[in-house]
């Protein structure tokens, strides 16, 4: 399968690269680490006639901590660098835990947590090459106009599949978009649409530029499980992050995340209410167990069945939970 | 044949052996080492050039229309807007070139590009020649083709019902071809059983997933006068360039001689390239017309929609048992889905059936085998081939008989070994027999009857056995030809040339054909220089398939190389003033027996003087100065050949090997299936645990002995078994093919996962030398008869570990909890949903290619989508 013919451009700097961005915007896609992209080009799911490639744009590189206690990271920071960082590893733990699970060592090495963030979601049935997906008429998230995992309707189920989303929502992360309007600035939780199509609100003249993880985040335990079948390279087929701080042998505080079961990472409700000022239990466990299957929407987008993968959402929350909380 | 007249026969068999036994030779100075491959520097270097690092001048690059549908007639194909787009020098289609061929002479029913009907989604339309491989990308989005549906059949059980709408006309029920065998008396045994054990056992698809596609370069001689084609070159990754050569010429309708097939680097075959595959005959049509080379290299997708693989194979098996554990009889009833074309397919379904001989002493087999056309890509030969499915059936019911019968599974095997030399109730010949060192080894060295049953909970070993053929002693074309031969030539200067026709995809057979020759003429390997695999310049070998190439090649290189040693040492006596017999060979020289120790030691200490080191001038003053000195004792390699060239004016030989007539089998109808001059043999430990709560399984060691007659070269060996071993665990626990509606939903090393480094387990390869007494020094095949002990040796350690007996591979984290908690009577898990390949009855109820019309959105208008979408649509 070959690459689509494409112009490369190469920005200077940042404003230069919005710049462009804006000027293309809608026949423009983003270059990070390119390890989801260039694939997908080549099974023609995108067919733009720009590629944006900001990989050597240093000022969206690197964790930099800040006075305020906050930590901000470069959206171009390599999953590798992330999952290596000291400071993460002590303040914010459940980032470079799921930051080191996604892929490959090869991948990571490439993969950015920006392009982690923005991932596009993943279906059996879009993943594919052109003529694949031509066998099958195609499907809605792609020049077509019916779902096969859900025909009756005519929603999008492609499942989000980021590794480190989860935790990054558990964290109460904020991202930094840049726009030629200037730079906003949004709650991790507010950016997806919960739709398979266009599951992120990023407009096309706009680029993720930075996280932001609360100081008030910090120094939470922090654990990720992820299902797959092999022990490398494939994305989730579910996953659970969780952060939790114990004071006195209770919980303080806890937060839920999942991803790779619905067309959005979500962030377990109720969870935090369930936990809070409470000792871990079997039950408990169990009980927030039941609480995260149930936010879990798996349909049939990925390998193993969608009833296995809520169901290990639950077994994998209660063994994460008890891992958080155990000493 | 009836048991008495067996008995009779093998006591006399046994008889002959034990006259006819020779002293194994142990003194080798190059065969038993571990060398490297002599093509691992190119290798690992990446200066090795495999077919697609190929390219002539004025090469285009050819791209495959496939079909979109699962059944359909061709109506039309218009090429005419494809032929028009700049850049695309030529379009074919089936009507370039009408032959059909097949690898088997019983299966020639496919065409290069189809004919008249496509038969799975993927098959082969039409093919573009253009100058880049994105213009031929873009030529085949303007082809139109007009299909007409046919009912399309998934599932092997539905096609063999049917009645009309047959994939080949010349098929009803959709049946490619069923065997039933009855040896000895299955029914009165299964009666005089004490305890009988019956089952379903489902293997589903896997393929090989070698590292390289497929790729084929095509090559013509343009006449420069008229312009038309004339010679034909085809270089391409393949197993077989003898067969290529054949069907091509078949197919385009050129003579033999008018083609020269060679192969370059192979990344891998494991079977997916042991037949002509239809991109290697479709590169020459599109070379053929176009008058311009033509290389064409897979995608991945394409390489799974080429795929014949191990077919889905539903296993209904009951085997009969004394209380003792000795087993009276086995009943088989297999079921292949084959695809939509034969392929290897009647081989193997007849290897399912025959391999159930030759591992254990089983006196009374029935047999009934169905290879089922459907409209998915073809099945064929992998790795183990025919044998695996049937063994994962047959060693988890053993396992299963033996805890019913409270046996320890070891000894269960132990009480079923064959005693050899003999012949099957099936007509299989076994001389060298392994297999009850194998166990005692894995016994041994896993701590077996130590650990068996006392590990944590969650933790378990399993026992498992398997074998398979060193080559087929019957050719897949009837003829006398001999299986291989090889012809040996050598320089002046004592440069060893050996032209092969096997063809090293991988597996190290280069490497072996050295170490032979340079064994055989006692020359150092780095003399040694292997031409292989080209048709033009190689004499013929049907190829490296059913690991025969160790056992027949080696042979044919081992009798030409003793050829062109007796012409060397009957020059070299003459010099040295005694009998040719009384020479030895070794560390490139030639030393009169009775100072062989001697001699061995002088060359050690003195530099030897050799032609390459002084030149062609002083070695003729050297062998001036040696005539003048008289007979010697002692002569280098060079200076024997040098005797032996100006004797005989040039020193050249050839062997061949033919497998003998005593092991082709018996006289019934599929008895040229199954018979081999050897059997290999493997016992397995495997060790694993498995996870309660999410059915996932964790293989921590397998301990795998094989018995290979002698390792020539046992690095390699061990690689093999553990290759072996690693293949099979992806089949027991990851690998799968998922079809929805015909339609693959895994083409892609992504999807169709592999095990990766992280959960490959510890593998301790154990070889096992039973000195076969036909293998050349002994040896038999080491590559494919350790795999299929892999699955059912997981199997049975997962019901060590939790108690639940798997029928269905691979064991999959949802299968292994849906079983979990079937046992504990908990809440049933749903697994019918998404992944079940059988489930679907109709085809695409819900929309896709039955109801595609155009690209894009356009829907048929009774698609009930489209209906469903009516009133929000604004176009």
């Amino acid at each position: 399968m070959s690459l689509p013919e494409f112009k490369l451009l190469r920005p200077r700097n940042l404003a230069d690269a919005v710049g462009q961005l804006a000027q293309h915007a809608g026949s423009i896609r983003i270059l990070a680490g390119g390890t989801d992209l260039l694939p997908s080009m080549r099974q023609k799911l995108f067919d733009s006639q720009y590629l944006l490639d900001i990989r050597h744009l240093a000022e969206l590189k690197g964790i930099r901590p800040q006075p305020d206690g906050c930590v901000e990271i470069g959206a171009l920071t390599a999953l590798t660098t992330i999952a290596h960082s000291d400071f993460l590893r002590q303040h914010y733990p459940v980032l470079p835990e799921a930051a080191k699970t996604v892929a490959s060592p090869v991948l990571r090495n490439m993969g950015t947590i920006g392009g982690n963030i923005c991932l596009d979601t993943r279906c059996l049935w879009y993943n594919q090459s052109f003529q694949w997906r031509k066998s099958c008429g195609f499907c809605i998230k792609k020049d077509g106009d019916l779902c096969h995992v859900a025909p009756g309707g005519m929603k999008c189920w492609a499942a989000f599949s980021g590794d480190t989303p989860p935790a990054l929502l558990c964290l109460n992360a904020d991202i930094e978009i840049a726009s030629p309007a200037g730079v906003r600035r949004v709650k991790l939780s507010d950016f997806y649409t919960g739709d398979g199509v266009i599951h992120r609100k990023l407009q096309l003249n706009e680029l993720v530029t930075r996280v932001f993880l609360p100081a008030s985040s910090s120094g939470y335990r922090g654990v990720y499980r992820k299902l797959r079948i092999r022990g490398s390279i494939d994305y989730p087929l579910a996953g659970v992050a969780i952060v939790l701080k114990r004071s006195n042998g209770h919980i303080e505080d806890a937060r839920i995340g999942i991803t790779a079961v619905n067309p959005a990472p979500l962030l377990v409700k109720g969870a935090t209410e369930l936990l809070k000022g409470k000792s871990l239990t079997e039950d408990l466990a169990e009980a927030v167990g039941d609480l995260a299957a149930q936010t879990a929407k798996p349909l049939t987008t990925s390998a193993l069945t969608p009833e296995y993968r809520r169901e290990m959402i639950r077994v994998f929350t209660k063994r994460a939970l008890i891992a958080a909380a155990g000493d | 044949m009836n048991g008495d007249a067996l008995r009779t026969e093998n006591r006399e068999l046994r008889t002959a052996m034990a006259n006819d036994r020779r002293p194994a030779t142990t003194d080798f100075s190059i065969i038993g080492k571990s060398i490297a491959m002599v093509d691992a520097a190119g290798k690992t270097t990446g200066s090795g050039k495999y077919t697609d690092d190929l390219s002539v001048p004025g090469m285009l690059y050819g791209k495959i229309l496939h079909s979109p549908h699962p059944h359909a007639r061709i109506k039309s194909i218009d090429t005419s807007r494809a032929e028009k787009l700049d850049g695309v020098v030529a379009v074919v289609t089936g009507k370039n070139a009408p032959n059909p061929f097949g690898i088997l002479p019983v299966g020639h029913d496919e065409y290069a590009l189809a004919l008249d009907k496509v038969r799975y989604v993927g098959d082969n339309v039409a093919c573009v020649a253009a100058v880049s491989e994105s213009i031929a990308e873009k030529a085949l989005e303007l082809i139109e083709v007009d299909y007409e549906l046919l009912p399309a059949y998934f599932d092997p059980e539905e096609s063999m019902k049917a009645e009309t709408g047959l994939i080949h006309d010349n098929k009803p029920n959709n049946l490619e071809k069923d065997y039933h065998h009855a040896f000895a008396d299955p029914d009165k045994a299964f009666a005089e059983a004490d305890y009988i054990a019956e089952g379903r056992f489902l293997a589903n698809e896997v393929t090989h997933a070698a590292m390289e596609p497929h790729s084929t370069l095509a090559s013509f001689e343009i006449d420069p006068h008229i312009g038309n084609p004339g010679r034909l070159t085809v270089w391409s990754s393949t197993q077989v360039p003898y067969y290529l050569q054949h069907k091509l010429s078949l197919v385009l309708e050129m003579p033999m001689q008018q083609i020269r097939v060679i192969k370059p680097l192979v990344g891998g075959g494991f079977g997916g390239k042991s037949e002509v595959i239809p991109i290697e005959i479709i590169a020459g049509i599109a070379a053929r017309a176009a008058r311009k080379p033509v290389k064409i290299t897979y995608t991945r997708e394409e390489v799974f929609w080429a795929h014949r693989g191990r077919p889905r194979t539903i296993v209904d098996l009951k085997t009969g048992v004394k209380n003792d554990g000795r087993i009276t009889a086995v009943k088989a009833r297999v079921v292949q889905d084959g695809g939509a074309y034969c392929s290897y397919g009647v081989v193997t379904i007849l290897y399912s059936g025959a391999l159930l001989g030759a591992l254990y002493d089983i006196p009374n087999i029935q047999y009934d085998g169905y290879r089922v056309l459907t409209n998915k890509p073809a099945c064929g030969a992998m790795r183990g081939h025919g044998t695996v499915n049937v063994r994962f059936a047959f060693e988890s019911q053993l396992d299963e008989i033996a805890a019913k019968l409270n046996i320890d599974p070891a000894e269960i095997r132990r009480r079923n070994l064959l005693q050899p030399p003999c012949i099957t109730i099936n007509g299989l010949r076994v001389l060298s027999y392994g297999l009850p060192e194998c166990i005692d080894q894995v016994v041994t060295r896993s701590r077996w009857n130590e650990c068996k049953g006392k590990l944590p909970k969650g933790r378990g070993l399993g026992i498992a056995c398997s074998h398979y053929v060193s080559g087929a002693a019957n050719s897949i074309i009837r003829s006398d030809m001999p299986h291989s031969t090889v012809n040996i030539k050598i320089d002046r200067d004592g440069g060893v040339v050996v032209y092969t026709g096997a063809s090293d995809i991988g597996q190290g057979s280069d490497t072996m054909v050295a170490q032979v020759a340079a064994e055989t003429f006692g020359c150092s390997l780095n003399r040694v220089k292997v031409v292989a695999a080209d048709t033009d310049l190689t004499p013929i070998d049907i190829g490296s398939y059913s690991s025969r190439v160790t056992f027949m090649n080696g042979n044919a290189t081992l009798r030409a190389a003793q050829e062109v040693k007796k012409q060397i040492a009957a020059a070299a006596a003459k010099k040295m003033n005694c009998a040719p017999d009384e020479l030895v060979f070794r560390n490139d020289t030639v030393n009169r027996k009775q100072l062989a120790g001697e001699g061995a030691r002088a060359t050690q200490a003195q530099p030897i003087v050799s032609g390459r080191v002084e030149g062609q001038i002083l070695r003729g003053s050297l062998q001036q100065k040696r005539k003048d000195e008289g007979p010697k004792d002692s002569m280098t390699f060079e200076e024997a050949v040098v005797a032996a060239i100006d004797f005989h004016g040039a020193l050249s030989g050839t062997g061949s090997y033919a497998p003998p007539a005593e092991a082709r089998g018996g006289k019934h109808k599929g008895a040229g299936v199954g018979p081999s001059p050897a059997y290999s043999y493997s016992a397995q430990v495997a060790e694993v645990s498995v996870d309660e709560d999410t059915g996932e399984v964790t293989v921590h060691k397998v301990w795998a002995a094989h018995d290979c007659g002698r390792a020539l070269n046992p690095v390699s060996v061990e690689g093999q078994i553990i290759g072996s071993v690693w293949m099979g665990m992806g089949q027991a626990l990851t690998e799968e093919l998922v079809w929805k509606d015909g339609l693959l939903m895994n083409p892609g090393l992504l999807e169709y996962r592999s095990p990766s480094s992280v959960e490959s387990p510890e593998v301790e390869p154990i070889i096992v030398e039973s000195i076969d007494p036909e293998g050349p020094f002994g040896a038999k095949e080491c590559s494919e008869g350790s795999l299929a002990a892999t699955i059912p040796a997981i199997a049975n350690a997962i019901y060590d570990a939790v108690g639940i007996r798997l029928h269905e591979s691979p064991f999959t984290p949802e299968r292994v909890l849906a079983a979990l908690r079937a046992k504990k009577n908990a809440k049933p898990l749903n697994l019918t949903e998404g992944v079940d390949p059988t489930a679907p009855t109709k085809f695409r109820e819900h929309g896709g290619s039955t109801c595609f019309k155009g690209k894009g959105p356009q829907r048929h208008e009774l698609d009930p989508a489209r209906q469903a979408a009516q009133p929000g649509d604004t176009e």
